[in-house]
């Protein structure tokens, strides 16, 4: 085994810090500490002489660690491991500690107890150092191949950008057409015009001329080369790791060879079995055999086989001209190699029938703004008219009600976000086509918040358009003439107003697609609590998940219009395409570990584990121990934190070299007041003590700050070995509780700070003496305040007496 | 009621006054849709009373003109719009949370300060007349068990109840 | 036999022995014993509720008490009652914190909630213990040329999150029952709506305005009788028609029956033992249509 050397690196930034600690006396000590062989005092050390000195100590074999005391500022730390590792040993022997923000900025008024503590931290820093261990890099291959699951309008242009980009796509969709919510709707705000439209395809698809945008059908979405569209299949399993995950689908019969099939409807006028047509709100009827809307993909008849009746009738059969009905294709299961997978299921209408009060489902006039869009669409089921679905008479008194489900805490307390603009838009396509139409929106706010928006809602007022501010609270019906009745109370004229109507128009809330929870469940992803896909960071990173690899975007995150939806799409193929272009997924070995002979298989750390990186593998009959996937393993530490046998470790951050680090901050104290360790999670938490130092905010030099990856990885008994090493208070600083970087770390850590202090009580200590921070980088001043009511705290109380002090 | 359940705002005094008493909890949930008006049998005889009013005026401080409303008195208690609230605005209760305020500042229509009177006399808000309860044994009832007045009256000092009730006596 | 503690509060005894009559005769004929505790006071409904709701609670939670030292749940007839006592129930059963509080004020009178026994309307025991099918094979008249406006009012559904007794929207266990003896329940205008019972004694006026709406639709609808499952709903709509007579210049004749009544006279028992003259509405065209 190599003997230790340390290099120790003191930058004093630009000779300012040492104005404040005194540079000699810290020379002296560092001298002194054992395993120190090299000593450099410089003005800087992430470039020039400052990191050749570096260099040039490794590459000399005088030093084989090596700790920089460099300010934080110029993320120093990235230049000075890149050239140690040219160097030539592993750049996770590096310890970089920051002097200038964490000692010499804060602790300015009181520079002879800043240079203590900064003795302390340099002890810690070397004591570290010699512990540190060699972490390999690790490459991964990534296949470079997609799925995309959804092929409504956002999961065709996420589909077209990878093809586009050259990867390998998979449009996987359960019905039998694509188009999703788009086909239906027939046209779109803010453009008003057809809804099943898309982009251009980049691709040199001959004859398709590159514009901004394309009918589907004309898109030539379909001619792709390296775009495969599957219909009628639904994913079932979801199997192995980012960049090679094994995908089952279950691919449904459609019984129409699409090659053959020439949409000439010789089929539909012989099929014997009618049914009432929900695709188009059941405002008609369809037959077993039948085609949604001709021009969305793929070109060709399905049928239901449901309600077909096979090979007992087969009539459909006979008159087919190309032969292209087929009776005996049969359910297939295919299974795909993918690197990644991108969600885009969409959303749909809640059922407004359990807002029994409204007799929707009930009374055939209520009716909802999806299938008022089907009856608007000239390709739909009543041809553009405006009719009421009860008898097929005009509808002339029309009424809207929106929020049906919606801002409502008994069914979806979101609000839908698209709705107004949907009524808005739909109002005004029935006030254009039937002038003398009365129509009047019921609603609670109007929401145009959107580019283009508000112009609608100022159209619509021109329009003769009437709002009424009020939810009804029911619809009832006239028993002699069959009208409906809409009571509301309009708030503004204080009066309650008994609305009469043809029809009436719901606009429902829209909620996650049929099957969103079996999906989440399948690929390991999580909902929000509204149940929509939950994002990775709702700020910066809507397209993305917790895990590697799982990409996703349009409804199925929350409900969006069409333009959020297509950035949305094209963003998740950027992030997709930025995973997949290099082929490899390149991450180092700071990961958890499993010591086998003490792992006691209670499975606590698998259903911790946030990215499902841990699995329980049967080493010997019916033993199991846990297993931590390097691929997915995130460098959390948090099931470190929940074993209760220490039987897991994480590399580059064990308990000896926390137990070490702790022990060195403790070593020197140089102010009157108690010693109080800060363990800070590497994100929040250690981001707000940077920013008070950076802000030169000032508080006490007996805090002396360690970093942990998440405050999740810390145990109760650290908590106690905190107290032994000297600290008479310790202070937990992590993310927001909602907030964690991690997802649950500094929950965790929360709980276990509480158990800690129920502890603390029974041992006659007293339980203020550990406290759970939480706050961000620009609370800078929050960790100021909590450092001094700490300090104050613990001076009121007097010096801690333990039991055995080590 | 949601007691206890409910995270209280930083509204203002009348507000909080609602919000902190049994039956007030859920006050500052309400986005005024109007769907408790529409629902109320009162509301749609008389402009006199607006449930939406009533909540508005309470969250806009206006306390003295809630509390001295005769308006406040003329809910029925159907439940109707507490049964439709989208936002689950226990209104009904709330109500009754700020008749209760209104009670304590000495706000009492008469027929109120009976009932609490009778309640505190013989445990009934509804006098059973001698000649009733003679009456049963002829028509075939069985006597009526004797009343837990005392047991009543312990309850009603527990809550000072029966301070209130002289407090309106004594106004 | 199934033994419940009948809760008779104030109003029924005060004003009404035929509902009491009815109500014992026809569940005891049915089976199920009505046991009268002592002790028991008013459910402190909401004129009580208005002035402090603590007391109400506490009040209510007393009553419930002595069911539970009597190992039985309770029945009540009046539905004013039965909110009361059943929302108090309800509500102390899954708020800790708020059971603490009323216990801590019951402590005084000797007494402590635990939440054991049920709070149940007669309705419901009919609907669930009884069984309308047994109702149909016990009745010795049938109502069959009976057409029924029924009408539960308020505090039997609502607030239904608490009372969880019909579904609030669309409730059919008292027109089920009410089928279960042989009559019609028709359908009219706003069923759900309030009498307006409550407001009798602080605007007579508007109570008067809504209890006629009540009339005037279940008049349109060809009703030959309300039933009511509540004395309050019953004095707005019995002794309020003579009151809407002499305001309105409207008669409607429209007797109003409780459902024990319409049940007892199914049942067979003598219309002399049910004190039908406490009806201002006479009643009489009804029993003729006993078959």
């Amino acid at each position: 085994m190599d003997e230790v050397k340390v290099g120790v690196f003191l930058s004093d930034c630009g000779k300012q810090l040492s104005e404040i600690l005194d540079f000699d006396t810290l020379i002296d000590y560092v001298k002194k500490i054992a395993g120190v062989s090299f000593i450099v005092r410089s003005s800087e050390f992430w470039r020039g002489k400052g990191l050749q000195s570096i260099v040039d100590a490794v590459r000399d074999g005088k030093i084989n660690r090596v700790v920089v005391a460099e300010s934080l500022v110029k993320l120093s730390d990235v230049k000075i491991v890149e050239a140690v590792e040219k160097a030539g040993i592993n750049p996770y022997l590096v310890e970089v500690i920051n002097l200038e923000e964490h000692c010499g900025w804060p602790h300015r008024n009181t520079p002879s107890e800043a240079t203590e503590k900064a003795k302390a931290m340099l002890f810690a820093a070397v004591e570290r150092a010699k512990l540190l261990e060699p972490i390999e890099k690790l490459e991964f291959p990534v296949l470079k191949s997609t799925l995309v699951i959804g092929g409504g309008i956002a999961g065709m242009q996420v589909a077209e950008d990878l093809a586009d980009l050259g990867f390998k796509v998979h449009l996987v969709e359960r019905a039998p057409f694509l188009g999703g919510l788009a086909a239906r709707a027939g046209r779109f705000f803010p453009t008003d015009d057809c809804a099943i439209c898309i982009q251009s395809p980049a691709s040199d698809v001959k004859t398709i001329t590159h514009t901004s945008r394309k009918c589907v059908y004309r898109s030539g979405l379909s001619e792709i080369p390296n775009l495969e569209i599957l219909t009628n299949s639904k994913i079932i399993g979801v199997e192995g790791v980012p960049g090679n995950y094994k995908v089952t689908i279950e691919k449904k019969p459609r019984y129409v060879n699409e090659m053959k099939c020439v949409l000439c409807d010789k089929c539909t006028a012989v099929c014997p079995v009618e049914v009432p047509d929900e695709y188009n709100a059941k405002l008609n009827t369809r037959k077993a055999i039948y085609m949604n809307i001709p021009n969305v993909y793929p070109p060709a008849y399905v049928i239901d086989e449901n309600i077909c009746k096979f090979h007992d009738c087969a009539k459909c059969v006979e008159v087919c001209p190309t032969n292209a009905i087929e009776l005996n294709q049969e359910t297939e299961q295919l299974k795909l190699d993918v690197g990644a997978i991108i969600v885009s299921t969409g959303f749909e209408e809640f059922d407004a029938s359990v807002i029994k009060e409204y007799h929707y489902g009930d009374y055939p006039d209520v009716i909802t703004n999806l299938e008022l869009a089907r009856m608007i669409d000239g390709f739909g089921p009543t041809a553009g008219k405006i009719v009421k679905p009860s008898n097929g008479k005009p509808a002339k008194k029309i009424v809207m009600i929106q929020c049906v489900g919606s801002r409502d805490r008994r069914w979806n307390p979101y609000c839908s976000s698209i709705c107004c603009m949907i009524s808005l838009k739909h109002a005004m396509l029935m006030k254009s086509a039937h002038p003398d139409a009365d129509i009047a929106i019921c609603y609670i706010d109007i929401r145009t918040t959107g580019r283009e928006h508000e112009y609608y809602y100022e159209q619509a007022r021109e329009m003769g358009i009437k709002f009424v501010k009020g939810r009804p609270t029911e619809i009832s019906r006239d028993p002699e003439t069959n009208r409906l009745i809409v009571d509301v109370e309009d708030a503004l004229l204080k009066k309650i107003l008994e609305l009469e109507a043809d029809m009436v128009v719901l606009a429902p809330a829209m909620i996650p697609a049929e099957g969103t929870k079996e999906l989440a469940e399948i690929l390991g992803i999580e909902l929000c609590e509204d149940g929509f896909f939950k994002e990775y960071n709702a700020k910066l990173r809507p397209t993305e998940t917790k895990l590697r690899g799982i990409y996703l975007c349009g409804g199925a995150t929350f409900p969006k219009d069409a333009p959020t939806s297509s950035l949305h799409a094209h963003s998740a193929a950027v992030k997709a395409a930025k995973f997949l272009t290099t082929g490899k997924i390149i991450k180092d070995q700071r990961t958890a570990v499993v010591n086998e002979d003490y792992c006691g298989d209670c499975e606590f750390c698998p259903v911790t584990c946030p990215y499902g990186a841990i699995s329980l593998e049967e080493i010997s009959e019916g033993h199991f121990v846990a297993k931590v996937s390097d691929i997915l393993c995130e460098g959390c530490g948090i099931c470190v934190g929940t074993c209760p046998l220490n039987a897991i470790e994480l590399r580059h951050s064990r308990p000896d070299q926390m137990r070490a680090q702790m022990r060195g901050l403790m070593s020197v104290n140089g102010t009157s007041k108690p010693l109080v360790l800060a363990i800070c999670c590497s994100e929040c938490g250690h981001a707000a003590v940077d920013s008070s130092g950076m802000a030169m905010m000032q508080y006490p030099a007996n805090v002396r700050i360690m970093k942990v990856p998440c405050t999740g990885i810390l145990q109760v008994h650290q908590f106690f070995e905190a107290f032994k090493t000297g600290a008479e208070g310790v202070m937990i600083v992590g993310c927001k509780s909602d907030g964690c970087h991690y997802e649950v770390g500094v929950q965790k850590a929360e709980k276990k700070v509480e158990l800690t202090r129920m502890l603390l009580k029974e041992y006659g200590i007293a339980p203020e003496r550990l406290e759970m921070f939480n706050m961000v980088f620009i609370e800078g001043n929050k960790f100021v305040e909590a450092a001094q009511t700490m300090t104050e705290r613990l001076e009121k109380l007097g010096p801690l007496q333990l039991m055995s002090v080590s | 009621m949601e007691y206890g359940k409910e995270q209280k705002t930083t509204g203002s005094e009348f507000s909080n006054a609602i919000t902190s008493r049994l039956g007030g909890e859920t006050l500052t949930r309400c986005y005024q849709c109007g769907t408790c008006v529409s629902s109320c049998p009162v509301a749609r005889l008389t402009d006199e009373f607006n449930p939406r009013e009533i909540i508005k005026l309470s969250l806009l401080e206006e306390s003295a003109r809630v509390l001295s409303s005769d308006s406040i008195w003329l809910c029925c208690s159907c439940y109707s719009c507490q049964e439709r609230c989208p936002q689950k605005v226990e209104i009904a209760d709330v109500i009754y949370a700020i008749r209760n305020i209104a009670f304590e500042k000495g706000y009492i229509p008469n027929i109120y300060s009976e009932f609490a009177s009778a309640i505190l006399d013989d445990g009934r808000i509804v006098n059973i007349s001698k000649f009733m309860e003679q009456k049963r044994s002829t028509i075939g009832l069985p006597p009526l068990t004797p009343t837990g007045v005392d047991a009543l009256r312990k309850i009603l000092s527990a809550t000072g109840f029966d301070k209130l009730q002289k407090e309106v006596e004594e106004a | 036999m199934t033994s419940y503690a009948l809760f008779l509060g104030c109003t029924i005894p005060a004003r009404q022995p035929n509902y009491e009559l009815s109500a014992r005769k026809a569940l005891t004929k049915l089976g199920i014993e009505l046991v009268d505790l002592a002790n028991m006071t008013c459910c402190a409904p909401p004129p009580i509720q208005s002035i402090n709701l603590e007391t109400s609670l506490s009040i209510a939670a007393y009553n419930i008490c002595l069911a539970e030292e009597a190992d039985l749940n309770m029945i009540t007839l009046c539905t004013g009652c039965f909110e009361s006592l059943a929302m108090a129930n309800a509500t102390l059963k899954e708020n800790e914190e708020l059971k603490g509080k009323v216990n801590k004020i019951l402590s005084n009178a000797g007494k402590e909630f635990t939440g054991s026994k049920e709070v149940k309307h007669y309705l419901q025991v009919l609907m669930n213990d009884v069984g309308a099918k047994h109702i149909k094979q016990s009745i010795s008249k049938t109502l069959s040329n009976l057409k029924v406006a029924s009408f539960s009012g308020c505090h039997l559904l609502r607030p239904s999150e608490l009372l969880k007794f019909d579904d609030p929207e669309r409730p059919h266990i008292f027109d089920d029952l009410i089928e279960a003896l042989g009559a019609k329940s028709v359908e009219y205008r706003n069923k759900l709506k309030c009498c307006g019972g409550l407001l009798r004694g602080y605007s007579d006026d508007l109570a008067l305005n809504i209890a006629r709406e009540k009339l005037v639709n279940t008049s349109r609808a060809g009703a030959d009788c309300i039933s009511t499952l509540c004395p309050f709903c019953f004095i707005a709509l019995d002794i309020g028609q003579l009151q809407i007579k002499s305001k309105f210049q409207e008669e409607y004749n429209m007797p109003v029956l409780h459902y024990a009544e319409l049940l007892s006279l199914a049942l067979g028992i003598d219309p002399k033992e049910l004190s039908l003259e406490t009806h201002k509405i006479k009643v009489d065209k009804i029993i003729d249509k006993l078959s």
